[in-house]
């Protein structure tokens, strides 16, 4: 029974120490963006831009294609039970709850973690195990100006920008299903504005900022956490993707609860 | 071209204080050995060449003094302050008065010779984006990576990576430069031509030099101001 106890505090220390670990990893990322030179900031930004081509440009089609797909079965599935209620005014709502502002934001996090998330935590990793991280520092570098910054604005940008896309697609989807059941346009856009808000706008690009975060920095921190060497670089790979999608679930959570 | 003041006034150094200064340092890790310590001065212009075999302990000065280890005894002090002692960003800034060369080279391997070599001139100065280019198109000519500059280091040869590596490791025109073993893999005319390069400043005068190595070739030894031969942690003979 002690040791039982035992085992459980032990792994609520760990829990807690990788938490401070990780508020420590943005206070020091967000520090150091003041103390960025000149010539600097031209470099952080070009990598910022690579950054954006890999995570948002490069990620369009299979997001678009996602949010086509998605939206395509959900409107297609509703309209059918709807329908079967004379219901078919609950349709914004589906479109609008459900599509745009949980499953987007979600479904747009997770393509990023998968695609992006994986690449930044490799990176960090090998960046590590390689004795770059100990170069930069010995230059006088901040390692959290030049690999973590850029890395946390780019995931940001990214993805806050495919959410967008997101949603405009699944809207357009969202109608071409409707129309194959039967619906006219104008009804369909009348039944999705009336739910679609301000705030809807608001609230995917406050995900965007906090989804995008949560992805840059549990990779970074868990890829900047190798010790080893390259054997580690696999599992921190996993620990940085596991993590984050946790995270994404718990601030998906946390946002309907300070929403509603 | 130097750290700019932004960068550089944070942590004063001590005028007239030698460069760099072991004193009574354990490189062991053998607290209950207190006859092992080390103690060396390396003068301002001098070249000075630490030499040791495996697990000598020389593997531990260029941590030590870059302050990325803590001396379990004794004191490492660079331009009269004790590094260990300063704080992480305080050290950062510190740390740009030194050219430090890794085992290795430490180059970032996504980046070209010429970006490796641009990145402590871009990220430690604030000087304008001409300068920048001006300084690293120097130092590309003075350390001839200009055939190689944008190859990533593993499209280059050993002696073209260390080359770029040296050069990274002077861009900031400073002091003291820090090099670990820096000849593993030259030939001695590649060497002696690195520690030449290296050796001299900006303005042509003399710089200190820290090098450690395993032994010296006869070629890069009529550039090296002092020998000191060290075995077991301990220094055990030091030559003029």
């Amino acid at each position: 029974m002690t040791s039982a106890v035992a085992a459980i505090g032990r792994s609520g220390a760990r829990q807690l120490s990788v938490l401070g670990g990780l508020a420590r990893f943005v206070v020091r990322t967000v520090r150091a963006s003041a103390r960025l030179t000149r010539a600097g900031r031209w470099v952080t930004l070009r990598v910022l831009l690579n950054q954006i081509r890999f995570t948002a440009l490069q990620a369009i089609g299979l997001v678009a294609f996602l949010a086509a797909i998605l939206a395509f079965l959900v409107i297609s599935q509703s309209i059918r039970q709807l329908g079967r209620l004379g219901a078919l005014d609950s349709l914004g709502t589906i479109m609008v709850v459900a599509v745009i502002r949980e499953l987007g934001p979600l479904l747009t996090a997770l393509i990023v973690v998968s695609r992006s998330g994986t690449a930044i935590a490799a990176e960090m990793a090998t960046n590590r195990v390689m004795g770059e991280v100990t170069a930069l520092e010995a230059m006088g570098i901040d390692p959290y100006i030049y690999l973590v910054l850029p890395r946390m604005l780019g995931a940001i940008v990214s993805v806050a920008s495919l959410m967008v896309l997101f949603d405009a697609v699944a809207l357009v989807s969202g109608y071409v299903a409707a129309a194959t059941s039967g619906m006219a346009f104008t009804r369909y856009t009348a039944i999705v504005l009336k739910t679609l808000s301000a705030t809807d706008v608001w609230l995917t690009l406050a995900k965007g900022l906090f989804f995008g975060s949560a992805v840059a920095v549990f990779c970074s921190y868990h890829g900047l956490a190798v010790k080893a060497g390259p054997t580690e670089i696999p599992q921190a790979v996993t620990r940085g993707v596991v993590s984050t999608i946790v995270a994404i679930f718990i601030l998906s959570a946390l946002f309907v609860l300070v929403v509603t | 071209m130097r750290p700019s003041a932004t960068a550089g006034a944070q942590v004063p150094a001590v005028a007239g204080a030698p460069p760099l200064v072991y004193r009574d340092v354990d490189l062991l890790g053998r607290a209950d050995r207190p006859d092992r310590r080390f103690s060396m001065v390396v003068e301002a212009g001098a070249v000075v060449a630490a030499i040791g075999d495996e697990g000598s302990g020389i593997e531990a000065l260029g941590r030590l003094a870059l302050g990325f280890d803590r001396p379990a005894t004794g004191a490492v002090e660079v331009f009269g302050v004790p590094v260990a002692a300063l704080p992480y960003d305080r050290l950062l800034v510190f740390r740009r008065r030194l050219g430090y060369l890794p085992q290795g080279d430490g180059l970032l391997q996504n980046l070209t010779l010429r970006d490796n070599v641009a990145l402590p001139v871009r990220f430690a100065t604030d000087h304008r984006l001409q300068e920048v280019d001006r300084r690293v198109a120097q130092l590309v000519d003075d350390f001839r990576l200009r055939a190689i500059a944008t190859l990533r280091p593993a499209q280059a040869t050993e002696e073209d990576r260390r080359r770029a590596a040296i050069a990274r490791s002077a861009a900031l025109d400073p002091a003291l430069v820090v090099l670990e073993l820096p000849f593993v893999g030259l030939t001695s005319r590649a060497a002696s031509d690195l520690l030449e390069r290296v050796r001299r400043s900006e303005d042509g005068s003399a710089r200190a030099v820290l090098l450690t190595s395993r032994d010296l070739s006869p070629s890069v030894r009529p550039a090296v101001t002092r020998v000191v031969r060290v075995v077991d942690g301990v220094a055990v003979d030091d030559r003029k």
